[in-house]
C-alpha cells in the first residue's frame, strides 16, 4: 500500500473529480463482487411469493428463517425427503474434503520441498509430467474411475472420492509448496545440517515447523477444491446418502416443486464453509497462489 | 540417528531426494497415469457396462474388464457427427469470448483495486469471494438473478423502465451461451484480477515516477509502463482461462444442460452426456480424449511460458 500511496506521485492529494471517479469504481466492483452472493443470502431468508412479487423489492419485506428450517429439517414440507440430504451430504463433504487435505499436505509437502531443494534425476521430466497433470481435464479421468471402482468396489464409497479428488489436488498441492519452499532461505536447512541433523530431520524439524503460512495456503486451498468439486462427485457416487453437497444442491435445483429460496438456503449454506475458509486465511492464500502460478 | 546422519540415512541428495518425492510419484501414478491410460484403452474399445464376460486383467483378485477391441471406430464415428464439430464450433466460441472477458474484467479490476482509497485492504478478501464458491453455487445464484420469473435483474430493470417485458435469458440458445461466458467470468476474473496485482505490485516505483516526469498521463502510464511490466502474467493469465475455458462443465449443469437444443453443448459437455448420460463409455472416452490433446497442447505453450520465461524475467 504504501507503494501505490507513492506511487501516485509522491503523496500529491488527488483532485476532487478523479476522487469521485476512483471511488465510484471501487464500488462498482464491490457491488459487482459480493451483489450476487448477498441477493442469495436475501433469497434465503426470503418467501419466494415476495421474490415473485412485482415490482421486485429488493429489501424484503418479511424476513423469514423458514427456509433454513426445512433445509435443516426442522419442519415437515413437502420435499423433506430431499431436504434431509443436505445435512448428511455435508457430513460426506467434509470427511472428504478433510481426508484429501491430510493426504495432500503430508505427501504434497514432501515432494514440493524435494523439487525445490534438489537436483536430481528425472527432476525436470517429473515437473514437466506433474505441470501437464495440473493442466488435465478431470473428466477424461472419470470413465476410467467408474469402471475401475466398480472392479473395485469403491463406487459410491468416500474413499473412493478420496482416491479420485486426489487426482486433481495432489498436482497442485506440490505445486504451491515447491514455490513456497523456494522463499524459505536454504541455509536454514545447511545450518540444520552443520548442527547435526540428517536431511530428513533438517525437514521435518527445521524447515516444516517455519512453514505454516504454506501449509496454511496449500491445505485451504485443497479443502476448497474439494469442498466445492460437483462432477466427479455426481458421476461415481449416485446411490442416495453417498454422496457430496454440490450434487445434492444440484439435484434440488432440478425439482419444480421445490422453492428457489429453500434452495437459495441450501446454497449459502454449503457455500459459506469454503467462503469462511478462504476468508479467514486470504493472505497465506493469495501469497501461496500467485507464487505457485507465477514463479512454475 | 543422532549425530551426523551417519547413523541413520546415508544417502546421497539426488537419493533421498528421490525418496521424498516418491511417494507422490506413486501416488499421482496410481491415480492421474493409470485411469489417464484406462480411459485411452477404453476409447478404442466397445465398452459394454453390462456384459461381465470377455477379455480382462486379473491380478490380486481383481478383475478390470478391457472390453472389445475396435480400433479407431470411436474416433472416426466422433469425427463423422457433425454434432462433435458445431460443439467444437461452440467451444470455440466459448473460450474465446471468456478468455476475452476474463482477462479485460481481470485486469479492470486490478487496476482500479491498485490505486489507493479507504478500505483497500478488504478488497481483496472480497476479490475471493466469487472465487471461493462452488460452480453449482455460483449457477444457483446467478439463476437467482436471471430468471424469467423471480429472477432480481428483471425485477430491477423493470423497476427503473428499461424493460416493459422480462427478457428470457435462457431462452434463446445465443445469448444462453453468452450467459455462460459471463456468469463463468464472475467466477473466474477475480483469480486473474490477484495474478495481475501481484504483477503491478512489483512494478518499480521509479518507473512511474521517470514517466510522470516526461509528463505521461495515466493512459500513457498504462500503455508504455504498466502494461509491458504485466506482460509475462497476461501470457499466464490467457493460457489459464483457455484451459479453464476447454474444461468448464459444472455450470453448464446447473444453467442449461447443453441447451436449449444443443445450443450451449461443448466438447466437455457433449463427452459428459455421451459417457454419463448415455453410457457410450467408449465414444465418450474418445470425444474426451480429443480434449485432452488440446490440454496437452497449452500445457506446452505454458510450459514454455513459466519454465523458460519467468526464468529468464527473474
Amino acid at each position: 500500500m504504501a507503494i501505490a500511496a507513492a506511487r501516485r506521485g509522491g503523496g500529491r492529494r488527488r483532485s476532487g473529480g478523479s476522487r469521485l471517479l476512483l471511488y465510484g469504481l471501487v464500488a462498482l466492483v464491490v457491488l459487482w463482487l459480493v451483489g450476487p452472493f448477498v441477493w442469495l443470502f436475501i433469497t434465503s431468508v426470503s418467501y419466494q411469493r415476495n421474490l415473485m412479487a412485482r415490482p421486485l423489492s429488493l429489501i424484503p419485506p418479511e424476513v423469514t428463517l423458514e427456509n433454513y428450517r426445512m433445509v435443516l429439517g426442522l419442519v415437515r414440507f413437502h420435499a423433506e425427503g430431499q431436504a434431509a440430504k443436505i445435512l448428511p451430504s455435508m457430513w460426506n463433504t467434509t470427511v472428504v474434503a478433510a481426508v484429501v487435505t491430510a493426504v495432500n499436505l503430508v505427501l504434497g509437502t514432501t515432494a514440493g520441498y524435494a523439487y525445490a531443494r534438489f537436483r536430481f534425476p528425472l527432476r525436470t521430466v517429473s515437473l514437466f509430467a506433474l505441470l501437464f497433470t495440473r493442466m488435465l481435464p478431470t473428466i477424461v479421468l472419470i470413465p476410467a474411475f467408474f469402471v475401475i471402482f466398480r472392479a473395485l468396489g469403491l463406487q459410491n464409497t468416500l474413499t473412493g472420492l478420496v482416491v479420485a479428488y486426489c487426482s486433481f489436488t495432489l498436482p497442485f498441492t506440490v505445486w504451491i509448496m515447491k514455490a513456497y519452499f523456494e522463499t524459505v532461505p536454504g541455509d536454514l536447512d545447511k545450518s540444520a545440517l552443520v548442527d547435526g541433523c540428517n536431511r530428513l530431520q533438517a525437514y521435518y524439524k527445521v524447515v516444516l515447523p517455519v512453514s505454516g503460512p504454506g501449509l496454511v495456503a496449500g491445505g485451504a486451498f485443497t479443502f476448497m477444491l474439494c469442498w466445492n468439486e460437483f462432477v466427479v462427485a455426481q458421476v461415481l457416487n449416485t446411490k442416495p446418502g453417498t454422496t457430496t453437497l454440490p450434487p445434492v444442491i444440484a439435484g434440488m435445483n432440478g425439482q419444480i416443486n421445490i422453492d428457489y429460496s429453500v434452495i437459495a438456503a441450501s446454497g449459502f449454506l454449503g457455500a459459506l464453509p469454503a467462503v469462511l475458509l478462504v476468508l479467514i486465511f486470504q493472505k497465506y492464500m493469495v501469497q501461496g497462489l500467485t507464487a505457485g502460478s507465477v514463479k512454475g | 540417528m543422532a549425530k551426523s546422519g551417519a547413523g541413520g540415512l546415508r544417502l546421497s541428495e539426488a537419493g533421498f531426494a528421490w525418496l521424498l518425492v516418491l511417494p507422490v510419484v506413486v501416488a499421482i501414478g496410481l491415480v492421474v497415469a493409470v485411469p489417464l491410460v484406462y480411459s485411452l484403452w477404453l476409447s478404442f474399445t466397445d465398452v459394454n457396462l453390462l456384459r461381465a464376460g470377455g477379455p480382462a486383467l486379473e491380478a490380486f483378485g481383481v478383475r478390470l474388464p478391457l472390453y472389445r477391441w475396435v480400433g479407431l471406430k470411436n474416433y472416426l464415428q466422433t469425427f463423422d457427427d457433425p454434432l462433435y464439430w458445431s460443439s467444437l464450433w461452440r467451444t470455440l466460441y466459448f473460450v474465446g469470448a471468456f478468455v476475452a472477458e476474463a482477462t479485460l474484467a481481470g485486469l479492470g479490476m486490478a487496476l482500479v483495486l491498485n490505486e489507493r482509497f479507504a478500505g483497500r485492504p478488504l478488497m481483496r478478501s472480497l476479490l475471493l469471494i466469487p472465487w471461493s464458491l462452488s460452480r453449482i453455487v455460483v449457477g444457483l445464484l446467478w439463476i437467482g438473478l436471471l430468471d424469467f420469473e423471480f429472477g432480481a435483474l428483471n425485477g430491477i430493470l423493470h423497476r427503473l423502465g428499461l424493460i416493459d417485458s422480462y427478457v428470457a435469458f435462457f431462452k434463446d440458445g445465443f445469448t444462453s451461451l453468452n450467459v455462460l461466458v459471463s456468469v463463468y467470468m464472475w467466477n473466474q476474473a477475480p483469480f486473474a484480477t490477484l495474478l495481475f496485482l501481484a504483477g503491478m505490485q512489483s512494478i518499480g516505483e521509479d518507473l512511474y515516477a521517470a514517466a510522470e516526469v516526461d509528463g505521461a498521463g495515466y493512459w500513457q502510464r498504462f500503455t508504455h509502463v504498466t502494461l509491458p511490466a504485466l506482460r509475462p502474467i497476461l501470457f499466464l493469465v490467457l493460457v489459464l482461462c483457455t484451459v479453464n475455458g476447454f474444461l468448464m462443465l459444472d455450470l453448464i449443469y446447473i444453467l442449461t444442460m447443453g441447451g436449449p437444443g444443443y445450443d450451449t453443448t461443448t466438447i466437455s459437455w457433449l463427452g459428459f452426456q455421451t459417457t454419463f448420460k448415455f453410457f457410450k463409455f467408449g465414444p465418450g472416452s474418445a470425444i474426451l480424449y480429443t480434449l485432452t490433446a488440446l490440454c496437452l497442447l497449452l500445457t506446452l505453450v505454458y510450459h514454455r511460458l513459466v519454465l523458460r520465461g519467468f526464468e529468464a524475467e527473474a
